[in-house]
């Protein structure tokens, strides 16, 4: 315990001295906790140590300002100290300013590592942490992230993240990015989610981001759509140019699309084009080959629902095979109604089951009694039984307890 | 007693305490149902009015404290303790939650859990072997290698002939050959006294949780090939149900596999007051909590159990 505040007081030492005007308040404290491990030598002369501490100071600051000084003020304190040994039983102070002193060479190293390790302010006299909230009270970058709303509890479960935001300075690496967001329409309110998700959009240079965003814009983005990618996808920026490019390339080429329906695709789901290409060219795989879309028809899907690309493919094709083959539902039903493809299996049984045992599943449009399978999967429990089953919620329970 | 609107996160979580009733669905694993339910519940909570962060205690006199910005903030809020900074108020590891009685993942129907101070009464209902009832269905004509209907299968047989008058009667053997078994399993030497007189009870709940035992199964629906049993029993998995299926099969000069297991009793839990899916939520879990909560009070025998045999009351 005793070598850690040590440590501490070390490092506060070497730190004050740099920034001259605010190092004063700080010394003293420092002194004093070291005179309240000692208190049983001070009872008996405490006005030579005040006085020692007096002389102790300016020495300590101006050894590092200018060394032409320090010489000057050694000697003066060589003296002083001559002179209060001369006076009797007072040879504790001198101890405790050598202390001091040697204990000041190892600061150096200290003082490099912290260089080193690039943590600004914030590092200052803090000690090992499991979380980012132990040092919330101290650091003013952390206060501002918690203003605009950063999560912080969901930062430091990501390794390595947590040192990281500790280190930036909010004035210098934080707030040129935040104007650089809002520049391009970000919404402040958004701006607490993005950093959440990606602290790391800090450490890219802004000039880089800037490339990016011109990128967009040669593309013939609107502005609209440019402000919908970097909202709803806080990781579209740290993708570089090249890599965007192939990937819009690669959807433009896979699925036929035209320019227009790149844009459309990219500002409607942001994070499909960011997304893990593995994943996205099995799920490819799963709706073509699988399922047996036609070329026309996938565009049609992805067009209006990208997420489909985003789920697991055992999943889809689980709700593909009960929709398809168990509901009945044909591939062109299929692709006026995409959103039975987003309801997960589970909903999509029970409530097909349950208008089935009340003759009402019946969803040909031709036909009398005609249930639409957008209808089917949207709105909750209650809203499903009263309007499109025309049940009332008890008869669905007990339905759903023989289940 | 006036009812009022609870808009407080603390006092809920106080007051959460006791054993709820939930409907599992088939295909879930019981571990699944569990974090579904208490991440609802985690969540509800944290929606509500939770505890605002604590003020910062800042000594107003500290040596050299003048310089110190941290004193104009004397009665500002301590940051550290803001939502953002330690994570929401209610995770779901706050929630302390110990199941009674294992379902597996082709069951469906009751399955109990205890809440909070509630672990304890789960555990003791756990300890005194409440008889569970069961509603299996098989289905005649296929065998499967799991004895359910998702693995390979490997028989297929005639079944035109079998009749429901022939399935209750096989039934009805196999509950005596079964409660023969029971006697073996309540503890004692068979030749003794002991065992006569607690012979002389009725039925008798087993010694141990290791060997299953079944008290009952009676035919309740038959519509060929499908027919479904209804099983008494204690100590049983849905494997052993099963394979019960497999032998009844078998039993009738034909094959079958099992197609839904259903419990629809835990001791006096019924499914009737079981939470469903979407009443997997705070609100939900409270009301049903109150609910099971009378079964206990109705039932004190639950808990303190002081005879042997199974009773009715």
């Amino acid at each position: 315990m005793i070598i850690l505040r040590n440590l501490r007081f070390i490092t506060k030492v070497t730190k004050t001295d740099a920034n001259i005007p605010n190092y004063l308040p700080k010394n003293i404290r420092s002194l004093r906790n070291q005179t309240r491990q000692r208190v049983e030598s001070l009872t008996t002369k405490e006005e030579h140590t005040d006085h020692v501490e007096k002389l102790a100071q300016p020495t300590r600051t101006e050894q590092r300002v200018n060394t032409g000084i320090t010489e000057a003020v050694n000697k003066y304190l060589k003296n002083e100290l001559r002179h209060i040994e001369n006076k009797e039983n007072i040879d504790v102070p001198t101890i405790q300013t050598n202390a001091t002193h040697s204990s000041h060479l190892p600061a150096n190293d200290e003082e490099i590592d912290d260089q080193l390790l690039d943590v600004g302010e914030a590092k200052k006299d803090y000690v090992p942490t499991f979380n980012l909230a132990a040092y919330v009270n101290k650091s003013p970058t952390l206060q501002k992230f918690l203003q605009l709303g950063v999560d912080l509890h969901s930062i430091e479960r990501r390794k390595g993240l947590a040192k990281f935001t500790l280190g930036l300075d909010f004035e210098k690496d934080v707030q040129p990015y935040l104007y650089f967001l809002q520049d391009q329409g970000v919404p402040a309110e958004s701006f607490g989610e993005l950093i959440t998700k990606n602290p790391l959009i800090f450490k890219i240079d802004i000039d880089d981001l800037q490339t990016r965003v011109n990128y967009l814009e040669s593309k013939k983005f609107t502005a609209v759509q440019r402000q919908r990618i970097f909202t709803y996808n806080p990781f579209w920026l740290m993708f570089s140019t090249h890599r965007i490019d192939k990937r819009l390339g690669h959807f433009q080429k896979e699925f036929h699309l035209n320019g227009d329906d790149v844009r459309f695709l990219a500002s409607k789901q942001p994070r499909l084009i960011t997304y893990n290409m593995d994943h996205i060219r099995k799920a490819s795989f799963c709706i073509r080959e699988e399922m047996g879309f036609d070329k026309d028809e996938i565009k049609c899907l992805l067009l209006s629902k990208p997420r489909l690309w985003m789920i697991n493919s055992d999943e889809l094709i689980e709700r593909f095979a009960y929709a398809h083959q168990t509901m009945g539902l044909s591939h062109d039903l299929l692709i006026q109604f995409p959103e039975v493809l987003t309801s997960r299996e589970f909903r999509l049984r029970q409530r097909h089951e349950f208008l089935a045992t009340l003759g009402r599943a019946q969803y040909d449009p031709e036909k009398d009694l005609y249930t639409s399978p957008k209808d089917l999967v949207s709105g909750n429990d209650y809203h499903f039984v009263r309007n499109v089953a025309k049940s009332d919620l008890e008869t669905y329970e007990l339905f759903l307890k023989t289940r | 007693m006036s009812l009022t609107k609870v808009y407080d996160a603390p006092t809920v979580f106080r007051h959460l305490n006791g054993i709820m009733n939930i409907y599992k669905p088939a295909g879930m694993k019981v571990k699944h149902v569990k974090n579904a339910v208490l991440h609802n519940i985690a969540k509800d909570l944290n929606e509500m009015k939770v505890r605002e962060p604590r003020k910062l205690h800042t000594p107003l006199l500290e040596p050299g404290g003048d310089a110190n910005p941290l004193l104009r903030k004397i009665n500002s809020i301590d940051l550290a303790d803001h939502i953002l900074a330690t994570g929401p108020r209610y995770q779901i590891s706050d929630i302390r939650c110990a199941l009674v009685a294992g379902l597996g993942i082709h069951t469906s129907g009751v399955l109990l859990f205890g809440i909070n101070k509630g672990i304890n009464q789960s555990q003791q209902v756990q300890r005194n072997r409440p008889v569970r009832a069961y509603h299996v269905t098989g289905r005649l004509g296929m065998a499967t290698e799991t004895h359910f209907p998702d693995a390979r299968i490997t028989v297929r047989a005639d079944y035109r002939h079998v009749h429901p008058d022939r399935v209750s009667a096989l039934a009805a053997s196999m509950q005596a050959s079964h409660q023969r078994k029971m006697y073996e399993l309540c503890g004692v030497d068979l030749q003794s006294q002991a065992a006569y007189e607690i012979a002389c009870k009725g039925l008798l709940r087993p010694a141990d949780n290791t060997q299953p035992v079944i008290y009952g199964i009676k035919l309740i629906d038959f519509q060929r090939p499908d027919f479904t049993l209804e099983i008494h029993a204690i100590n049983e998995c849905e494997e052993y149900l099963a394979s019960l299926i497999n032998e009844v099969g078998i039993e009738l000069r034909t094959v079958a596999h099992c197609t839904s297991i259903r419990c629809i009793r835990h001791g006096h839990y019924g499914v009737e007051t079981s939470l469903l899916r979407h009443g997997w939520n705070l609100r939900g879990v409270v009301k049903n909590m109150r609910e099971q909560r009378q079964v206990l009070q109705k039932h004190p025998h639950l808990i303190n159990q002081d005879k042997i045999e199974l009773r009715n009351d």
